[in-house]
């Protein structure tokens, strides 16, 4: 040990730039991939995201022979290969709480907000940092899915919708059909999947911010996912149909849906950009709240 | 330097800080006493931008700490040691804070070695005892080199070998010219480490002073006197003038008179003298004195409850 705590690593001018959104961008990207929590979450989007998107699908085509032609006339080959967002946008939530509250359960956070002085960087920068992680593996894994999902869909004889719509309704009744990525409404439909999940993890991660506790904030979130839609439910048709759609479960729905279709959701959902557009707005909100109030708490 | 200025902070109805100011100098070991919950924490959090006064001011260098431009290079802060993601590595840990100021990676190791912790680094801070904690914890507080440093209670969970290493470490760091701050609860510790003490409690200031003048000047000048004729000498220095009482022992406690005086009126008195030591209060003593009504938990020995 040394008896002097002097640094003989030269340090950089104290009197030059100052701490801030840069250097606070690398320390949050240090805390997110030096904790396995993130590792295991982004495994079972990419897992769960192209597993269970292909399993889905070759049960369906398996059983598209007993398909009634209702049934068949709405099959969308490009919403069941994103079934596994399902399973990851809860995923990505608790990815994205954790990103925050994890620091409030150890008490860490009084580290991270000693170590920089302004507050709202601390924010920006996990948002950035969770934000482009998330991306990433949520828009591979979204054409991942899609890709597979479509061979699986070959694999059972699947016919390829012809751009001419009116001849659609004879060609589904006969075949399972399956699109190419360049077919309408496809691209947009699997790059806004990516995009859901992307909005999810920022929600969550505003959500932990407010809340400060891990479970809470899940709680919250899965709240607004699962338990919003039941409530809305029960509440008088008339209501209920003016609400629905404005739901993040059914945002995210609406995102994913190639609309040129006819499908059983038309109608009732708001337009793929809309629906984006709104989700991201509820973000922004939710962000706006954690911002404010991370400033005025004590840690 | 740390400068408070009239600091005050209430948790609902609780105050917690009540107009406290005081100053810590560079160059020495400042102590803060206190009991406990008589807002040393909750001073150490003001001091490092973490609560917010209700009224008062407190800078570091002159600044408030949301105008300091790299924090971490001008206050480093030991104020929890477990407060560390169990799951991380002892070297992530610090090289997230690194990033954060622009520290290049090499200071992690050198602070890393300088607590012991380099075999350990790569293992989760999760599987850390309290006193590898606490060390972690005295290197990311020195990990951006900085003039002012604030540790609380560094001293919990370390072996006799770390509590000496501290007590140097806290020494050579003042000698260095940086501005110390150090709580604890551990008097006798204090006593060793700090020349200067800011005693508080209740969340107000009790001193300000040196740790020597604070006991100098909150204790009474004793000696204690042995002597086969000690009820012919406590007569004779109740005439000369001193306050005089007689432990079970028959020892005799002076007061008001210095250990000369006792020795000239026993001379003078022909009485043997076999024993004359002035007794020196310790700070433990002296601070429990004075803070003994301002004690928010009081224990009890089992004889106080009657078992």
């Amino acid at each position: 040990m040394t008896t002097t705590a002097a640094s003989r690593v030269v340090l950089p001018d104290v009197d030059h730039g100052r701490a801030g959104f840069v250097t606070q961008v690398r320390s949050e990207w240090t805390k997110l991939r030096s904790v396995r929590s993130t590792w295991v979450c982004l495994t079972i989007v990419v897992v769960a995201g192209i597993g269970l998107s292909a399993l889905v699908t070759n049960i369906e085509a398996g059983r598209w022979g007993t398909l009634g032609l209702a049934d068949r006339a709405t099959f969308d080959p490009v919403r069941i290969s994103q079934t596994g967002s399902f399973l990851s946008q809860f995923v990505v939530g608790v990815l994205g709480a954790l990103v925050i509250t994890s620091e409030y359960a150890t008490g860490s956070i009084r580290t991270t907000l000693a170590i920089t002085s302004k507050r709202t960087t601390v924010l920006s920068a996990k948002l950035l940092v969770i934000g482009v992680v998330v991306l990433v593996v949520a828009e591979a894994t979204a054409f991942a899915s899609f890709f597979t999902s479509q061979a699986v869909l070959v694999a059972h004889g699947a016919k390829m919708l012809p751009a001419d719509s009116s001849i659609i309704t004879q060609v589904r009744s006969a075949a399972i059909p399956y699109v190419s990525l360049a077919d309408g409404g496809a691209l947009r439909a699997v790059a806004l999947s990516g995009v859901y999940l992307l909005l999810l993890t920022l929600l969550a991660c505003g959500i932990g911010f407010i809340l400060r506790h891990t479970a809470g904030a899940i709680a919250a979130f899965v709240g607004v996912l699962l338990v919003l839609p039941l409530i809305v439910n029960v509440l008088p048709s008339s209501l209920a149909d003016s609400f629905e759609r404005y739901l993040p479960s059914n945002l995210g729905l609406a995102m994913i849906l190639v609309t040129t279709r006819k499908t059983d959701f038309a109608g009732v959902l708001l337009p793929p950009w809309e629906a984006a557009g709104l989700l991201a707005l509820y973000v922004v909100i939710v962000v706006v709240l954690a911002g404010w109030l991370l400033v005025r708490r004590d840690a | 330097m740390i400068s408070a200025r009239g600091l005050t902070k209430s948790y609902g109805s609780t105050r917690a800080v009540d107009d406290l100011s005081f100053e810590v100098r560079p160059g020495v070991v400042t102590g803060f006493l206190g009991p406990n919950g008589s807002g040393k924490s909750t001073t150490m959090r003001m001091v490092m931008g973490l609560d917010r006064p209700d009224a008062g001011t407190v800078t570091i260098g002159g600044r408030r700490f949301h105008d300091l431009r790299w924090p971490l290079r001008e206050v480093g802060a030991l104020l929890e040691a477990k407060a560390i993601h169990p799951g991380r590595s002892a070297t992530n840990h610090l090289l997230a804070m690194a990033h954060t100021n622009s520290i290049p990676r090499a200071r992690v190791d050198e602070v890393l070695a300088m607590v012991g912790l380099e075999s350990v680094s790569r293992r989760k801070a999760g599987k850390f005892s309290l006193g590898m904690s606490q060390r972690l914890g005295i290197a990311s507080a020195l990990l951006g080199d900085p003039g002012v440093l604030l540790f609380d209670e560094p001293i919990n969970g370390l072996d006799p070998e770390g509590i000496l290493w501290v007590r140097n470490l806290l020494k050579g760091l003042a000698a260095e010219g940086r501005t110390i701050f150090v709580s604890s609860h551990l008097m006798s510790e204090m006593a060793l480490t700090a020349t200067d003490l800011v005693v508080i409690g209740r969340g107000r200031l009790i001193a300000d002073t040196t740790v020597d003048d604070f006991i100098a000047s909150n204790t009474v000048a004793t000696v204690l006197v042995r002597s086969p004729g000690a009820d012919g000498l406590a007569a004779a220095l109740r005439s000369a003038g001193a306050g005089v009482t007689t432990r079970p022992d028959g020892a005799l406690l002076v007061t008001g008179v210095d250990a000369g005086r006792i020795g000239d009126t026993a001379l003078a008195a022909g009485i043997a003298l076999h024993e004359l030591s002035p007794v020196q209060a310790s700070l433990e003593e002296v601070f429990m004195e004075l803070t003994s009504d301002m004690v928010d938990f009081h224990g009890q020995t089992p004889a106080e409850v009657g078992v």
